[in-house]
């Protein structure tokens, strides 16, 4: 197992690195001098001449590089153009808005979405079985930006049963929950249909293997068979494709904090991105990509956890 | 009597119909005894099981009869009664040890699993039965192997442990889903005999399913035969292997090449298929392929002829048309020999060889580079092939012999440079082909052709027949014919109905798609065929249609043929020569013939006296081989087999035999040869 | 009488009669072939996910081909007056804060929406599937290399590495294209790899190397058509995802520019007005959900007719 965590890790670093690149090399490729394109035609000349001298762009590219990554790697990620403040500082500050929801939204689903597909499975073609099917369907096909401001539009404009806007009072961990509602249904909302059917179909295909029948062939009661065996294997492509969709998932997220203008690192990279702030679009971009990547990361483990075979394979 | 069963009948729903599966089976399953259930595909064999267990398909129906489980009718069970009874009651063991033990769990917790309905003992308690249960089935080093998971353990293992869990409540009866079906003839002989301790051990009840009448004549004590869902005969082992009474029973003893004391070029064939279960034709089930079928037998449904120790329904055999004359002598044959003519007397071998392979050598890679460097490993490679050379002539059939993991199928691979071999000669016609760049080697293509081992996952799935058979044409680029009569032509050729030129190859029976194999095979009038298990997946009574074709083709062309197999008593009587692969060398070469009447080396010898034969008189007192074949990642030193040969010496662990041949022309690799 | 039903309704392996008996009739054999081609299209027909979904699509196509002789307005025709209005006679759908008509503006919203989707998803397919097949095919250190990018490119959230480039480069459709293209073609260069490494080790392409066959003889006349199913569904299921990041980076004013007409930026400006006008994200927003719909709808119905034939097939 050691051995397997040892593997993915390097390679998840090796992502990692790649996306640096990407990231710095995006400031290059473009034609032009850098510094104008980072801080946009409204830049002032001294404003540009301060971020040149910050950015070390006198120097050779290859030298630029490794001192962003030399930052990066000691959590340096530049400072915010017009404040001066670091950026990891602002980042730190508004990261916790962005995972509650995250949780949150993943969280629902996935209380409702596995059990919704389990139950399908183990009752196909019932009346359960379609309604469920139909739902899916009809949830996975709804953009979850669209969810957001008809939600918005339902509940707290018109309905007026939840409040439309920010996070809630800092402290008060009711009222952030409560602002946390709508936004976390709204991003939650297609991964229930999708989570439902995934398991769905990954537990009647399961549930056809010889095992399977070999495990009832014993006499192993039914609850066992399904929870201990069936959903044991059938659960594992699911947590691959959690895993692999919280890509989407954070994007949804940058969406809804825009809606719900919740002050997380989503809402941060657009606002920065309207004011040609570039260090912290930078900055929050990667500490959003390394994000994703550390939770696939987890989800591969886990999996590694789950079956001895993935584990042993290197 | 355990269980009875009575006139059940079992439907399955289809898109094509409603297939009727079983009709009307009643036989007894007798306390402490073991009963077999032949039948070959279609039959319904195994459908029987999993009606007794309650396990059926969705789509299956139960739509009549009653199974008497001492006295209790299980159709009529519910849920939680049928759940009582297995595991407890009844147990099974299944055909695939790959496929039915669950990967993601360790033995011992799926053999608490299995305890489950005994509370009253402790977790130590089950853990003692379990590990106990190991060793019983012959799993080494239980204590510490019974906290594994299955994909640690080699497919002999597995069944072992698959055996161990069915046992391990202790049920009244046990099942057995064709148990030694995916096993090397080796640890099949392995397999019956403990299943025989076992049964002694504790007097249990056994029923075994399978289409292997070795297995059915060393291990049962009664028979049922089955064809086409329903029952043709019953009796005693003895009386069915020596006196049988059906014609079907009959046919299928004679077509068995185990049972064919001489050597025959052309085996015997029932000819036709099994009927279609969704539109039964009245009268006789058989009557359509039945050689002494009378109009009779089209109309009316034959009557049940008792005999004293079982029954077999047969018009021949009861009521107003039966013959005193039926059965005949068993040495008078009732099928009919072959296809087309009967093969020549001698086969003319043309002298210079077509394919000469001389001390080749393939190695396989286990670590890639770096971690090979890193973990100061200077040989990271191991021997599928060493030091193998043999040849075909011309109008020859060479059989290579061997079981998993003896490396035929790579030597056949390299021969036809689907892989790169690393030393030696392989030299078509005389001209060196070894690693002949595919550039070059195209045109030998056409000389050389191979049939696979899966007839259907052969054939690439979105092209219909037609253009699976042409296509060697379009490859090399044949022009100036017309590849419809091409097409057709070659159908004929190997008897493959032309409607089904253009149906796709998952539309296809076994047999149907191994002609198609054959067909493209032939397209290029090839010097040298290398076929890869031709009967793999063929009941016996069909087998003989395709070695017999292959025959017939051998004959007319010159062909030479290189048969890959594992599959002894076949081989027997195809082959002239044999090749006996074991851990990547040849340990034995020559004629068949003289290697079957006496094996020089002692491999040959388990092998030959490993294959169970189907006659009760002959069955085995001991095991003639034991253990598993060691992993070609630890080669041992000295000779390959001798921590399993049963003449072991000294000399035999120090150091590697060479190959030395005999006066008559057999070349082995033993240092104590037997003959 | 029947078996107990209820444990065995879990999918257990069904049996069916597979391979035609030798003895059938040429007459059999074609008729056999006619009724598998009926028993697809009535799979088809009654299948009401299917139906819809197609009805939609075509919908679709319909009114974004035929948009400038169906809309009854100019989209860009102002008229300040009647701002803001509810559905009238004359305006069916509405105007938006600047009078024009809402109905005309949707109607070409779906033009846009036509050419990226149409653009995007058939040139990431076209480079997926040669990408996926040279990766499952040739050398291993080729498929290493390609799967480094690949994970790369799928470690940006969508959205984030919109926000990214946009920060530099400014908005436009052009750009929301490329990026679209650029992080859909991991998802077909995955699946075609899968498949074709899958395929690679089957029997039949190694009787075609027997055969002689050459490599791309065997990447298209055999490879390619039977990835080519799969990568079809997964292009039906596509549409949606590429119209909604369309809309939703329109949405955000990154992609389509004002005063140019895309869903996103109907949505957009009915999210300022939400508390005024409602109306607008209800109608921006009813056309994007019709469509995902129905695209989803298809693809569901395309997997469910196809793929258990294929999964059999194999």
């Amino acid at each position: 197992m050691l051995l397997y965590l040892t593997k993915r890790l390097g390679l998840s670093v090796v992502v990692i690195c790649a996306v640096v690149l990407v990231l710095f090399s995006l400031l290059h490729l473009i034609p032009g001098d850098p510094a104008t394109i980072a801080l946009g035609p409204r830049a002032t000349p001294e404003a540009i001449t301060r971020y040149a001298a910050k950015m070390h762009l006198d120097e050779p590219i290859w030298r630029q590089f490794l001192i962003y990554i030399g930052n990066v790697v000691i959590g340096d990620l530049g400072v915010d153009v017009f404040s001066d403040r670091l950026v990891t500082r602002i980042i730190g500050e508004r990261i916790g808005f962005t995972l509650t929801l995250v949780a949150a939204g993943m969280g629902w689903a996935m209380l409702l979405g596995i059990p919704l597909g389990c139950l399908a499975a183990v009752q196909p073609n019932t009346w359960l079985d379609r309604i469920t099917g139909v739902l899916s369907v009809g949830t996975i096909a709804v953009p979850s930006f669209l969810v957001s401001i008809w939600a918005l539009l339902i509940f707290a404009v018109q309905l007026r049963w939840l409040p439309a806007i920010g996070a809630g009072e800092p402290g008060d961990l009711a009222d952030q929950a409560v602002h946390l509602i709508l936004p976390a249904f709204a991003i939650g909302l297609s991964w229930v249909g999708y989570l439902a059917r995934m398991v769905r179909a990954s537990m009647l295909e399961v549930m056809g293997e010889t095992y399977i029948r070999a495990a009832r062939a014993f006499g192993l009661a039914p609850r066992r068979v399904i929870f201990g065996y069936a959903l044991r294997v059938a659960i594992l492509p699911t947590i691959t494709l959690i895993g692999m969709g919280f890509g989407g998932l954070i994007s949804s997220t940058v969406f809804a904090e825009i809606i719900f203008a919740r002050p997380g690192i989503g809402k941060l990279i657009f606002d920065s991105v309207m004011a040609r702030n570039f260090p912290v679009v930078q900055g929050a971009v990667l500490v959003a990509t390394a994000l994703y990547i550390a939770i696939v990361l987890l989800s591969d483990l886990l999996i590694a956890r789950l079956d001895p075979r993935v584990r042993e394979s290197l | 009597m355990l269980l009875d069963i009575r006139n059940l009948s079992v439907e399955f729903r289809t898109p094509r119909g409603r297939v009727k599966a079983l009709r009307d089976i009643s036989f007894p399953i007798r306390r402490n005894r073991i009963i077999g259930i032949v039948g070959e595909s279609g039959s319904g064999k195994s459908t029987v099981l999993w009606a007794i267990m309650g396990l059926l398909a969705g789509n299956a129906e139960v739509t009549g009869g009653e199974i008497l489980f001492e006295d209790r009718d299980m159709l009529r069970f519910d849920e939680a009664g049928l759940r009582a009874a297995r595991g407890e009651e009844i147990s099974i063991v299944f055909q695939d040890p790959m496929t039915s033990q669950i990967p993601v769990l360790t033995y011992a917790r799926q053999m608490f699993d299995i305890l489950y309905r005994r509370p009253k003992l402790s977790a130590d308690d089950k853990r003692r039965m379990a590990v106990e249960m190991m060793k019983k089935v012959g799993i080494p080093d239980p204590e510490h192997r019974i906290a594994q998971y299955p994909h640690h353990f080699s497919g002999g293992m597995r069944q072992r442990a698959g055996i161990g869990m069915a046992l391990l409540t202790g049920p009244k009866l046990l099942l057995g889903d064709e148990p030694t079906t995916a096993l090397d003839v080796t640890m099949e002989a392995q397999i019956i005999h403990l299943l025989q301790e076992l049964q002694g051990e504790f007097d249990a009840t056994i029923a075994v399913v399978s289409h292997n009448l070795g297995l059915i004549a060393e291990l049962c004590d009664d028979v049922v035969v089955l064809y086409a869902g329903e029952v043709v005969e019953t009796g005693d082992v003895h009386s069915i292997f020596h006196d049988p009474q059906h014609p079907y029973t009959r046919a299928l003893l004679e077509c068995d090449p185990a049972r064919i004391r001489e050597r025959s070029d052309k085996l015997p064939v029932i000819p036709g298929d099994i009927p279609d279960l969704v539109r039964l034709r009245p009268g006789c089930i058989y009557a359509p392929r039945c050689q002494r079928a009378m109009p009779v037998c089209k109309t009316t449904p034959p009557p049940r002829a008792a005999t004293e120790v079982g029954d077999a329904t047969c018009h021949l055999l009861a009521g107003p048309h039966r013959d005193a004359d039926w059965p005949p002598p068993a040495d008078v044959p009732t099928v009919r020999t072959g296809l087309g003519e009967p093969a020549a007397a001698v086969k003319s071998i043309a002298p210079e060889p077509v394919l000469a392979v001389d001390d080749l050598n393939v190695r396989f890679r286990t670590v890639g580079v770096l971690r090979a460097r890193l973990r100061g490993i200077d040989d990271p490679f191991v021997d599928g092939v060493l030091d193998v050379s043999l040849s075909v002539r011309p109008g020859e059939t060479v059989g290579l012999v061997g079981e998993s993991g003896s490396g035929k199928t790579t030597l056949g691979r390299a021969v036809l440079n689907l892989l790169t071999s690393h030393r030696g000669t392989i030299a078509f016609e005389g001209r060196e082909i070894r690693n002949m760049p595919e550039g070059r080697f195209k045109p030998f293509r056409r000389d050389m052709a191979m049939m696979f081992q899966d007839p259907v996952g052969s054939l690439s799935p979105r092209k219909s027949v037609r253009a699976l058979i042409v296509e060697p044409f379009q490859i090399h680029g044949i022009t100036g014919i017309d590849l419809d009569d091409e097409a057709e032509r070659l159908a004929d050729m190997v008897h493959l109905p032309r409607p089904l030129l253009s149906r796709y190859p998952h539309e296809l029976s076994g047999g149907q798609a191994r002609r198609v194999g054959v067909a493209r095979a032939l397209a290029l009038h090839p010097k040298l065929i290398i076929a890869d298990e031709p009967t793999a997946g063929l009941d016996v009574s069909v087998q003989g249609e395709i070695l017999n074709l292959m025959a017939d083709l051998q004959a007319e062309h010159g062909l030479g043929y290189l048969i890959i197999t594992h599959n002894l008593p076949v081989v027997r009587h195809i082959a002239d020569r044999l090749a006996i692969m074991y851990l990547g060398r040849i340990v034995e070469q020559g004629d068949a013939e003289a290697i079957f009447r006496h094996p020089a080396h002692p491999y040959t010898q388990a092998l030959v006296d490993g294959v169970p034969q189907p006659d009760p008189d002959r069955r085995r007192a001991h095991v003639s081989i034991s253990g598993e074949v060691p992993s070609l990642l630890q080669r041992p030193a000295g000779c390959d087999f001798a921590a399993r040969c049963p003449y072991v010496q000294a000399l035999c662990r120090q150091e590697k035999p060479a190959h030395s041949t005999m006066r008559d022309g057999r070349i082995h690799a033993c240092h104590f040869p037997l003959a | 009488m029947s078996a107990n039903r209820s444990e065995q309704d879990i999918g257990i392996l069904a049996v069916d009669a597979t391979g035609l008996p030798d003895h059938l009739t040429e007459r059999e054999v074609r008729e056999s072939a006619a009724r598998e081609r009926r028993e697809k299209l009535r799979l088809f027909v009654t299948n009401w996910q299917g139906l819809t979904g197609l009805v939609l699509v075509a919908l679709f196509f319909a009114s974004a081909l035929l948009a400038p002789w169906l809309a009854p307005y100019d989209p860009n025709a102002l008229d300040i007056p009647a701002r803001l209005s509810v559905p009238t006679l004359d305006h069916i759908v509405g105007t938006d804060q600047l009078g024009r008509d809402t109905f005309s503006r949707i109607l070409y919203g779906g033009r846009v929406a036509l050419q990226v989707a149409a653009i995007g998803v058939s040139v990431s397919l076209a480079i997926g599937l040669i990408l996926g097949m040279i990766a499952g095919f040739g050398p291993r250190w080729l498929d290493n290399a390609l799967l480094l990018l690949f994970d790369t490119v799928r470690a940006f959230p969508t959205i984030v590495l919109a926000l990214a480039t946009v920060a530099l480069t400014g908005p436009s459709l052009e750009l929301v294209l490329a990026i679209i293209i650029i992080t859909s073609i991991p998802q077909y260069a995955r699946v075609t790899r899968t498949a074709t490494l899958s395929l690679a080790h089957t029997d039949f392409i190694l009787a075609e190397r027997s055969l002689g066959a050459s490599t791309g003889r065997m990447l298209f006349h055999h490879v390619m058509p039977n990835v080519v199913g799969p990568l079809l569904i997964l292009a039906a299921m596509d549409v949606p995802v590429v119209v909604t990041v369309e809309a939703g980076l329109s949405f955000l004013g990154l992609g389509v520019l004002p005063p140019n007409a895309s869903w996103g930026t109907i949505l957009n400006e009915g999210y300022l007005v939400i508390r005024d006008a409602p109306q607008m994200v209800v109608a921006g927003g009813i056309p994007l959900i019709l469509t995902t719909l129905g695209f989803t709808f298809l693809g569901e119905a395309l997997r469910d007719i196809f793929d258990p034939r294929m999964s059999k097939e194999r």
